[in-house]
């Protein structure tokens, strides 16, 4: 024992600020959520014990809650694979060996350094206001756009818009992928006359399996906990119509407008329920659709 | 020079480290208060000076002064409750306080008074107004009233007067209807906002049609006819094109700054109000503003109530309550600081700041005082203060209302659904 602190010593006290800030900071607020998950808790008053009451509530009379349900599955559904088509499209232009490429590739990453930030979402609610940026263009060529932000038939897809347009990183990644794809396959597909369609789907997309599939479980799992547009588009409450009622806006607003601390926690355990279910699942799908070159066939 | 190694390092750093955590409470001889309050940049401007003055003649006390939009104070001061580190002095409002003086996360002044705190020449209805169960928690900064704001140059262009063919303390919902064509038709600026979703216009309609928002048991008050005739009154002005498309105001449903109301933007010619925020409002427009009450039925039963718009409080988590008392007094009672401040926060409840600040007012001010001389015997009596899931009803009728503005769904569908969750909510509170 004595030894192992003597040779360990100073590589702990080196980890030590990382590690107190994991137990104090990550291991230790997420017991205590889940410990308050089942407790009726108002901040100012302590905590009180009621079991699975917030679970029960939550799935047989809360509304709200498979409302946000269905914004967030919209949400994930339609920008996860958009995202993922538009980045592997790019990275496969930038791949063709373009000049001054580095350029290119920090210019098209830009949008995800900012893309989470409360400045961008701002900036989007400036181009899609009824009088923004995208109307007056829209207006050049004779036509009126509609209230994009306040129609709940559209303001989801503004957010949609929003993270596709944040494609970079899987798009670094995709082009990493690309660049390890062997060249010589292309050319033997092409000696065999196979089109471009061909080679896509029969050479690029099964060797890139890997990496779609890192991207779709990450992209995924962001979606989920995607937070901060929702929240500054519809002005913190999910509005119009809760249609942008993402589930971490929700969570947010019984937590901190209602001061609901248990039952959000208990909506927080949900969520994280959700995206483990969701990743395992694709997980389990992966053995059929990615193959990793050095497996047994 | 001594070689500077390793082990010199860690003691140099060392001793640093704790000269640090040891030399904070000597710097700290002066008493340290915290005041917290929601504000506006006006606001913010003469707190802010009226902190310096009162530092500057109170040697031996140090006031910092905080501030934070109205939608993100509440949950500032949430987070500060569970974290034990509450301001010396908090804003509060008259809906909410009664739920912290509830949960002890404000405390009692009674032993201040006489002491470092004076009340002496405050007004003894805004001392009641602070009073719970016998005991003295909360020093009212200032009356307030529900007000209507309208831009007197697009009035006057549409040949709309005061005194002649506008009475700014009786009209009706008719009347604003015409009005609102009328300026609609003259200047191409829709007359007023809508308040479809505006809690405090359908709260004042209630009670304008003899109903009480709560009844005595806590039930919810307004049946399904006045919701229903509350959004077809509205429904019938922006129909006339009285008021900006159902589209636009949906989008500023639940939105409370000030840069957003109709008569700042200029998407509109009236906005609706707290009366104290007339004087911020005035602040971002070059346009004079004029103040009338809310419109009523032609019955004219009253529907606003003047009420406090603010109070100063003290927490339970201030360290040097003597000190954070004897600020606050001179918050309501010092006629330099108050001079300052003037009527940015309502009407002072202390009879000789009101005398004081007479004299100079500045024109949006005037206007406040004129408003509040005219509304007198015109507003209904002050209720009990609303239960606990108030605030819940009120952003869900927000939400809601968002449908009737788009007409996604007919007008008693949505009075009904509005109903069901706001009884679930009480329920639940």
């Amino acid at each position: 024992m004595e030894k192992f602190f003597r040779r360990n010593f100073a590589g702990y006290s080196f980890l030590a600020p990382w590690l107190v800030g994991f137990f104090l900071l990550a291991i230790g607020p997420i017991l205590a959520s889940l410990y308050l998950s089942f407790t009726k808790y108002n901040v100012v008053r302590p905590p009180q014990w009621i079991g699975w009451d917030n679970y029960t509530y939550m799935v047989q009379f809360d509304a709200r809650f498979w409302k946000a349900l269905q914004v967030t599955f919209t949400f994930v559904a339609v920008s996860v694979p958009a995202k993922l088509v538009f980045a592997l499209g790019v990275a496969m232009a930038l791949d063709k060996g373009i000049r001054a490429i580095g350029w290119y590739r920090a210019l098209f990453y830009l949008p995800s350094i900012l893309g989470g930030s409360i400045a961008v979402a701002i900036l989007w609610r400036q181009l899609f206001n009824y009088d923004g940026v995208i109307n007056s263009m829209l207006r050049l060529f004779g036509t009126d756009g509609p209230y994009w932000l306040a129609d709940p038939n559209y303001s989801l897809w503004t957010l949609i818009v929003l993270a596709v347009w944040q494609f970079g990183s899987p798009m670094l990644i995709f082009l990493a992928g690309l660049r390890a794809i062997p060249q010589e396959l292309y050319e033997a597909a092409e000696i065999d006359a196979a089109g471009p369609v061909r080679k896509f789907f029969a050479i690029t997309v099964p060797l890139l399996a890997p990496v779609i599939f890192f991207n779709l479980v990450l992209q995924m799992i962001e979606a989920f906990k995607s937070f901060s547009g929702a929240f500054i588009i519809s002005g913190g409450s999910g509005a119009p119509l809760d249609s942008l009622l993402f589930f971490t806006v929700y969570l947010y607003n019984e937590a901190f407008s209602f001061l609901r601390m248990g039952y959000a926690s208990a909506l927080a355990w949900v969520l994280l329920l959700i995206i483990a279910g969701f990743t395992a699942i694709a997980f389990w799908t992966s053995k059929y659709w990615v193959h990793y070159e050095n497996e047994r066939g | 020079m001594s070689q500077f190694n390793r082990r010199r390092f860690l003691q140099t750093t060392a001793g640093v480290a704790a000269l640090s955590t040891f030399g904070l409470p000597a710097f700290a001889q002066d008493k340290q208060i915290r005041h917290f309050w929601w504000g506006n940049p006006e606001r913010d401007k003469r707190t802010f000076a009226a902190i310096e003055l009162y530092n500057a003649k109170t040697p031996g006390t140090v006031v910092s002064g905080e501030s934070l939009g109205f939608a993100d104070y509440f949950t500032k001061l949430t987070t500060q409750i569970a974290g034990g580190n509450m301001p010396d002095v908090i804003q509060q409002g008259y809906g909410v306080l009664f739920e912290y003086i509830a949960n002890g996360a404000v405390v009692p002044l009674d032993d201040y008074v006489g002491n470092s705190l004076d009340i002496s020449r405050i007004d003894q209805s805004a001392i009641d107004a602070g009073t719970v169960d016998g005991k003295f928690y909360a020093l009212s900064i200032g009356a307030n009233s529900h007000m209507a704001i309208y831009n007197s140059r697009l009035y006057e262009e549409a040949g709309i007067r005061v005194g002649s063919n506008f009475d700014p303390y009786g009209y009706t919902y008719d009347d604003l209807k015409r009005m609102a064509v009328e300026i609609k038709d003259a200047t191409g600026i829709p007359g007023t906002d809508d308040n479809t979703a505006d809690y405090q216009n359908f709260s004042d309609f209630t009670v304008q049609k003899g109903a009480n928002l709560y009844n005595e048991d806590g039930s919810y008050g307004p049946t399904q006819e006045i919701i229903e005739e509350y959004w077809s009154i509205w429904a019938a002005i922006r129909e006339a094109g009285g008021t900006p498309p159902g589209q636009e105001s949906a989008g500023l449903a639940g939105v409370s700054e000030l840069s957003q109301l109709g008569v700042v933007t200029g998407k509109s010619a009236t906005s609706f109000l707290w009366s104290n925020q007339l004087v911020g409002a005035q602040g971002l427009m070059q346009d004079t503003l004029g103040a009338a009450m809310y419109p009523n039925t032609p019955d004219m039963i009253p529907g606003s109530v003047i009420q406090p718009s603010q109070f100063v409080c003290l927490t339970r988590d201030s360290q040097d309550p003597e000190a954070a008392t004897a600020y606050m007094s001179a918050f309501i009672n010092d006629l330099e600081m108050t001079k300052v401040l003037g009527l940015e926060r309502g009407i002072p409840s202390n009879s000789e700041v009101r005398a004081a600040l007479e004299p100079d007012l500045s024109p949006a001010e005037a206007v406040s005082v004129a408003f509040f001389d005219a509304i007198q015997g015109k507003t209904a009596p002050l209720t009990a203060p609303p239960p606990s899931g108030s605030g819940e009803v009120e952003q869900t009728f927000e939400r809601v209302a968002v449908s009737v503005l788009l007409g996604e769904k007919s007008i008693p569908e949505v009075a009904a659904d509005f109903l069901a969750q706001a009884n679930a909510i009480l329920r639940r509170a």
